[in-house]
């Protein structure tokens, strides 16, 4: 052996062994394998956010295994519930962290819940990806750790609905429904800034979530005579305000957000047909629920969940939003290139800009920026048929270091 | 409605039983060598069963010890957590200072809703203290000036002299030490003679008037006593948790601390610690059967309800003593 091939050889050695050492130094990796941790709501009334979110990422992982894992590690992951509650999430971050050893972390469906994990995920450095929170809270103002709006930022959905408003109807009088809570505090700031662009006054009327009776509230609003009604209210709320403006004649544009119904169909059968001759649904993906567009996705959740599938109202209507948060950690391991750390999958999240092919918008991220999607679609609902509108609707608001 | 059943008319003076004196002192050292050879992730489980235990003798004492009905304990314990977070924030408060300035602030709250509570009893004073907790929820999530609303507060780290807290186990034996502190002041005042009063009151308000005890005074004090304690908890709860929402604040907490309580055997000390332990255990221990959690837990409720209404301790006792007689 010539003195070139035993130097080379000794290199390759020192630099496999480097490899290794470095590996074995980040919690989580082997040479096989990289463990992550994923949470949700997996019980509790608020199951509904994020069960079939966490199956969604589970089997984009297992299809990422099936091709051959990342640079040769398969994607091993541990599931916690954290029941959409505060407390139950912290216990269940440090659980994967301190106990399973995991290498990053993607989870959450609550906003107000993941918020509680912040400052524990930025003291340990540990990668964060939410599942479909909106998690405002934890991405404003930006940390090196933590990564969300997959699905949309709340900041982002007001404001996407003024802007369509505005351009589809030539609204220059809105009125806007929305909570005394985080989210409508979030989503009437963005929400501000469309406005203003657009030459929209706002007429806004915040109410509170567990609202029983609509009438005050509607009745202030249809009194500021407006060109439409934007709801950016839950699902309770949002039936009760559909349908009392539907007893009161109002016959104008009704534009409901995103976080305004789990299902159409349910919305339909809570408030009637009458109620929807007008109304407009707000929806993140690409194209409506179970359209062709997402065909892909729903076709692969049939073949990894036969036996949900075969149940009525599955895969619930958030399922896709699991997609594109798996996709960004894969991605981002395999920009980290063979020999990952936390440290080069969070520099390569930090620039990663992709289409998912799920969501309206592309996942960007930026210097300033942890809040990936804000673009929305609008789907015509008449109770019947979900017709999606030409166009994606984006909000102009960006976070301003105050 | 009637006085809350309790699980016995007077604390107990004898010595400790061997056995039970071994299980003392041994539970006394897995809790205080617990950070030593435990995650992170058990020393923070064990932080907030330390905190609920705390919160739970203070229900103990308004309910189990005054039986007076409660359902606002959730609001003092809030009260607590945002006047400590705040008085640390805002004034630079020594965080112990801040913690007791969070329980003095929930006790006056409190002694002012036992003014309140004097003319009512039964179902009327829970009616009471439960719209009052859901009134100091609605204050929480919309005084966004103080309490930064429906975002939730960002809790500074926890500061002792030079120790700046910054982990769960470096929060253990503060939580620890205060839990061990209220559990002693508990004791404490259900031998002294306020804490006779209050069970005079729990027993016949009628019979302790006629013994010269000041029901009103009692009424008023144990519901000053079970706030500031609550209040207490809340600033417990700051040294390790960073975040605080309203959202868990509401009514769902002051349920689970009732139903630890209860469970845990009303009118009992042991009850009121060992329920909080043994339900704040069996909640998390759920979280691996997400599908199941609920029905095993309501199973477990249905059982003790049927078959230890008086508490889990007072079953346990019952037990041993049928078995000591060879029964």
């Amino acid at each position: 052996m010539s003195v070139n091939k035993t130097a080379a050889g000794l290199t390759l050695a020192a630099s496999l062994l480097i490899g290794v050492a470095a590996g074995a130094q980040e919690p989580g990796i082997t040479d096989k394998a990289i463990k992550i941790g994923i949470f949700g709501p997996l019980s509790g009334p608020n199951m509904a956010y994020g069960f079939d979110v966490v199956n969604a990422a589970k089997m984009y992982y297992d299809k990422i295994n099936k091709e051959g894992g990342i640079h040769g590690r398969k994607i091993e992951y541990v599931v916690e519930d954290d029941r959409c509650n505060a407390n139950d999430l912290v216990a269940a971050v440090k659980k994967l962290v301190e106990q399973e050893n995991v290498f990053m972390l993607n989870g959450g469906s609550c906003s107000a819940a993941v918020v509680a994990a912040k400052d524990y995920v930025v003291r340990n450095k540990v990668p964060y990806l939410m599942l479909n929170a909106s998690g405002d809270g934890a991405l404003f103002p930006p940390t090196d750790y933590i990564f969300g709006a997959y699905s949309i930022s709340q900041y982002a959905v007001g404001g996407a609905m003024v802007e369509f408003a505005a351009k589809q109807f030539g609204a220059k009088n809105v009125a806007y429904i929305n909570h005394d809570d985080a989210y409508g505090a979030w989503n009437l700031e963005g929400s501000k800034k469309d406005a203003e662009v657009n030459g929209v006054k706002l007429s806004v009327e915040s109410i509170n979530p567990g609202i029983n009776d609509v009438t005050a509230p509607f009745l202030k609003v249809r009194a500021a005579n407006p060109d439409a009604i934007l709801l950016v209210t839950y699902a309770r709320p949002a039936a009760l305000l559909i349908k009392k403006a539907a007893e009161m004649g109002f016959n104008k544009p009704i534009i409901l957000s995103v976080t305004g119904t789990a299902s159409l169909n349910q919305l339909a059968e809570n408030v009637g047909k009458d109620a929807l001759k007008n109304f407009y649904t707000q929806e993140v993906m690409i194209d409506s629920p179970g359209g062709a567009k997402l065909k892909p996705i729903y076709d692969m959740y049939k073949a990894a969940y036969p036996d949900l599938a075969a149940k009525p109202d599955h895969p619930q209507t958030y399922m896709p939003y699991g997609i594109p948060p798996a996709m960004s950690l894969v991605k981002a391991l395999q920009d980290a290139g063979p020999n990952p750390t936390r440290e080069k999958v969070l520099a390569a999240l930090k620039t990663q800009d992709f289409d998912s092919g799920v969501m309206a918008g592309r996942m960007q991220f930026g210097p300033e920026q942890r809040a990936a999607n804000r673009s929305t679609i609008f789907i015509k609902y008449d109770g019947t048929t979900m017709a999606p509108l030409p166009g994606v609707f984006t909000s102009r608001w960006t976070y301003q270091a105050k | 409605m009637s006085s809350p059943p309790v699980a016995s008319s007077a604390p107990t003076r004898r010595a400790l039983s061997g056995p039970a004196l071994i299980g003392l002192v041994a539970a006394v050292i897995v809790a205080v060598a617990l950070p030593v050879f435990t995650s992170g992730y058990v020393v923070y489980i064990a932080n907030l069963l330390l905190v609920f235990v705390v919160l739970c003798l203070g229900l103990h004492i308004v309910i189990g010890e005054t039986g007076q009905f409660s359902m606002a304990h959730a609001a003092f314990y809030g009260i607590g957590i945002y006047a400590s977070a705040l008085a640390n924030r805002a004034v630079d408060l020594p965080y112990p200072v801040a913690m007791l300035f969070g329980a003095i602030v929930a006790g006056a709250v409190g002694l002012f809703i036992g003014v309140l509570a004097l003319r009512m009893r039964d179902i009327y004073l829970a009616l009471a203290t439960f719209a009052f907790g859901e009134a100091m929820q609605w204050v929480f999530a919309n005084w966004d000036s103080v309490t930064n609303g429906p975002n939730g507060l960002r809790i500074s780290p926890a500061r002792f002299g030079p120790i700046e807290i910054l982990s769960d186990k470096q929060a253990y034996p503060f939580v620890l030490f205060f839990c061990l502190v209220i559990i002693g002041l508990t004791v404490a005042i259900s031998r002294s003679r306020l804490g006779r009063s209050f069970r005079a009151v729990r027993e016949s308000e009628v019979a302790a008037m006629a013994m010269g005890i000041d029901v009103r005074r009692a009424r008023i004090v144990s519901f000053g006593l079970s706030a500031a304690i609550a209040g207490f908890a809340g600033g417990m709860f700051g040294l390790f948790q960073t975040f605080i929402h309203p959202d868990s604040l509401g009514f769902q907490t002051t349920i689970l601390v009732l139903t630890m309580v209860v469970v845990g055997g009303l009118g009992s000390i042991a009850g009121a610690i060992g329920g909080a332990i043994v339900f704040g255990l069996i909640s998390e221990v759920l979280r691996q059967a997400p599908q199941y959690q609920e029905i095993i837990y309501g199973a477990i409720l249905i059982l003790f309800m049927m078959y230890a209404p008086r508490g889990l301790f007072a079953f346990i006792g019952d037990r041993i003593r049928e078995a000591r007689h060879g029964r």
